[in-house]
């Protein structure tokens, strides 16, 4: 492909899940070849220069780079710490550091924030700060790969709202990764579109990629701003059995601050339930509570008419299921097919060629891929299957649809009615209002621990 | 969890200790080992240990709780230590010396018991300096003196303190890989794989790593530190205190 980028606009880049957007990203940033093995046709030029030849101290110094995981990218303990280091690593006088370090932190909103410990500060203010770190030695090139993927809504919305402050001011060409089309687009001055093999399938202004080539690019599943899916899920059925429930239960890590305050909670079969709030506002330790990953200070949790955290884990896997954030997390073995069948019954076995055909990872494409090396998206979907194959009868996802383009968020609800039909209960504590909007039937809304709202969803969206 | 017990707060870097220079302070804590293995008298490390406690609540601004905290465990091991040491002493199976104690079959002869407790208090000792070195230093601070003061190669102390830093993410890696098992249906405990999980995230978050300071121009060449670590009075003061003590310990002790 070929492509020129202006000086001072912001490139965005879409597609679907596995189109190789991160690997252009860290081609751009000056890592592939060099930090990366790989090989490379074609040639990348920043100013003029070609990236391959400038070696990474010349890329470093034009590009600066901020990646999905703020914990992954910072380096120093403390804020300013981790502003200066790039600025250290070019030798940068000290007094300039001194001038630059409280400077670069008020565009980015975290003014004041100096001795602060970066482990202490929100997701969202942790990627400002990435933002920050990489925006230090003035870069003529921002690069961002789904910088908001592991934000909330606040969080978002607020890394949007820096990047375009840096537009504005024409601080950085910057290139953007984004899933979030909603709040991406509007930023974006021009916009490159890939299919599933890499291939471009437009560039240009956005409103002329928009009217030019909608189609292709809703058939090769990328989101395009303001649409919704083809399909919600069908009306729920009238709530069954309780399925689970936890009276007053209480939770803190090491004893420390309880996470989850005397939190009271019931589930029923068919209901699907979508938890949200703020990031550390307990969603996730709640999930991990009611299916008896954890085991509450106080209080009681009942699953199937009994405590989950006492269940043997083989009759808990019978009746619950829990898909943790980060995928990687949770893979136990070394190929996609062992993961995806570790520990199942040979009746369940049955069900995986055709599970996994639904998700968009056919057996015959992926059997032995490493579940390490799959996509961001893709990995999500694996870890997904690994649990719905099983069928659980209550179902907790955490973050179910980061980085999923368009046919992977369809299958995923394909999938999810068709199992909650059959009685399951479905709670999701997630940051996606899409997800929200096409399959919640209550949102529980959570907030320092407790439950702040508990309605249904007809009147929770008149409120938002 | 232990990554949690050293989280040091502000007050304690501020304190008198805190502002001394981490690698006075390691130059400290090395010459008191070292003096530490010149003697198996039980007075010296029970000098250097109450010093070092003392030091670190006074100076060091630590609260006694986390103080405590920190060293009950290493504790409780030095007196394992110890107590096994006496009971599995050369010295009880030889009839010349003085029986101490005798619980049925076990005898501990009098040289055995002197032993056992020398031992005792050295790990003791060993580990009240350690803790309160750990719990007035900023691990940061450390590396930048480390480079700064002892020449120690930049690339090796800053990947060091991004792999230190690493540390309580591992601690929940582990969590939730045992989570993962059990939803999976699969025996809790200690498999294995468990390990083989642990490593491959580990990698892998040491690559992203390495990217993310790469792309930040780590390793390039000539570096400004941003944070100056000069040598200070304090220092002197800390060092010349440290080293009287050690021997008033070892005079102590003759």
């Amino acid at each position: 492909m070929g492509l020129d980028v202006e000086p001072g606009t912001v490139l965005l880049i879409v597609g679907p899940s596995g189109s190789g957007k991160s690997t252009l990203a860290l081609t751009a940033a000056g890592l592939i070849p060099g930090q990366i093995p790989a090989t490379v046709e074609g040639a990348l030029t920043l100013d003029g220069d070609d990236a391959t030849t400038l070696g990474p101290v010349g890329v470093a110094a034009r590009v600066g780079l901020v990646l999905q995981d703020p914990g992954a990218q910072l380096v120093m303990e403390r804020v300013e710490d981790e502003v200066a280091f790039g600025l250290e690593n070019r030798a940068w006088p000290r007094e300039a550091i001194r001038a630059r370090v409280p400077q670069v932190l008020d565009e980015v909103g975290l003014a004041g924030t100096e001795r602060a410990r970066s482990r202490r500060l929100s997701g969202g203010q942790q990627q400002r700060l990435a933002v920050a770190g990489a925006l230090a030695p003035r870069p003529g090139l921002l690069v961002l790969d789904e910088p908001t993927a592991n934000l909330d809504e606040q969080g978002s919305t607020a890394l949007i709202a820096t990047l375009s402050a840096i537009r504005q001011a024409k601080a950085a060409t910057i290139v953007l990764i984004e899933h979030q089309v909603d709040l991406a687009w509007p930023l974006a001055d021009m916009v490159l579109a890939l299919d599933a093999t890499g291939r471009p399938i437009d560039v240009g202004k956005p409103k002329n990629v928009l009217r030019r080539s909608a189609d292709a690019m809703r058939g090769a599943g990328i989101w395009l701003p303001g649409e919704n899916a083809a399909q919600r899920l069908g009306t729920p059925r009238d709530p069954g059995d309780v399925l689970v429930r936890s009276e007053g239960v209480r939770f803190g890590y090491d004893r420390g601050e309880p996470v989850v305050r005397d939190l009271t909670f019931r589930a029923a079969g068919g209901e699907r339930i979508a938890l949200v709030g703020p990031n550390g506002a307990g969603k996730s330790t709640l999930g991990r509570l009611l299916v008896g990953l954890l085991r509450p200070d106080h209080g009681k949790v009942e699953l199937a008419g009994r405590d989950p955290a006492r269940m043997p884990a083989a009759a808990l896997a019978r009746h619950a299921g829990y898909v943790f954030q980060e995928p990687e997390r949770q893979f136990l073995t070394q190929t996609v097919g062992d993961e995806v069948r570790l520990g199942l019954t040979a009746q369940e076995r049955g069900h995986v060629d055709e599970l996994m055909s639904r998700l968009g990872l056919p057996l015959d494409r992926f059997e032995g891929r490493s579940p390490y090396r799959l996509s961001g998206g893709e990995g999500r979907r694996l870890s997904l299957a690994c649990i719905l194959v099983r069928r659980p009868e209550v179902l907790v996802l955490d973050e179910p649809t980061f980085g999923q383009d368009r046919l992977g968020y369809e299958g995923l609800l394909a999938i999810l009615d068709g199992h909650l039909d059959q009685g399951a209960c479905l709670i999701a504590a997630t940051h996606d209002r899409r997800f929200v909007r096409d399959v919640a039937g209550r949102v529980v809304e959570m907030e320092a621990g407790w439950i702040v709202r508990d309605e249904p969803m007809t009147a929770a969206e008149d409120v938002a | 969890m232990i990554v949690s017990r050293l989280q040091v707060e502000d007050a304690q870097l501020d304190s008198p200790l805190g502002r001394t220079s981490p690698v006075a302070k390691l130059a400290i804590a090395i010459v008191w080992l070292v003096g530490l293995a010149l003697t198996l008298h039980p007075v010296p490390p029970l000098i250097l240990a109450g010093v070092a406690l003392a030091a670190g609540l006074a100076l060091g601004g630590i609260p006694p709780l986390q103080l405590g905290r920190t060293l009950a465990p290493v504790w409780l091991a030095a007196v394992a230590i110890g107590v096994s040491n006496m009971v599995f002493s050369m010295a009880n199976g030889d009839p010349t010396t003085a029986t101490l104690l005798r619980l049925g079959p076990v005898r501990i002869a009098e040289p055995a018991f002197i032993a056992g407790v020398g031992i005792m208090l050295r790990v003791a000792a060993i580990a009240a300096v350690g803790g309160v070195f750990a719990l007035t230093t900023d691990s940061t601070r450390l590396a930048d003196a480390l480079v700064q003061q002892a020449r120690v190669p930049a690339r090796f102390a800053y990947g060091a303190l991004a792999a230190y830093g690493a540390i309580p993410r591992f601690a929940e890696d582990l969590a939730t890989l045992r989570q993962a098992r059990r939803i999976r249906g699969l025996r809790a405990g200690w498999h294995p794989r468990l390990f083989v999980g642990l490593l491959v995230l580990a990698i892998r978050h040491a690559d992203r790593m390495a990217v993310a300071m790469d792309a930040r121009a780590f390793g390039s060449g000539a570096r400004t530190p941003y944070r100056q670590v000069r040598w200070t009075w304090m220092d002197a003061a800390v060092g010349t205190g440290a080293v009287a003590i050690l021997a008033i310990a070892l005079l102590a002790g003759r």
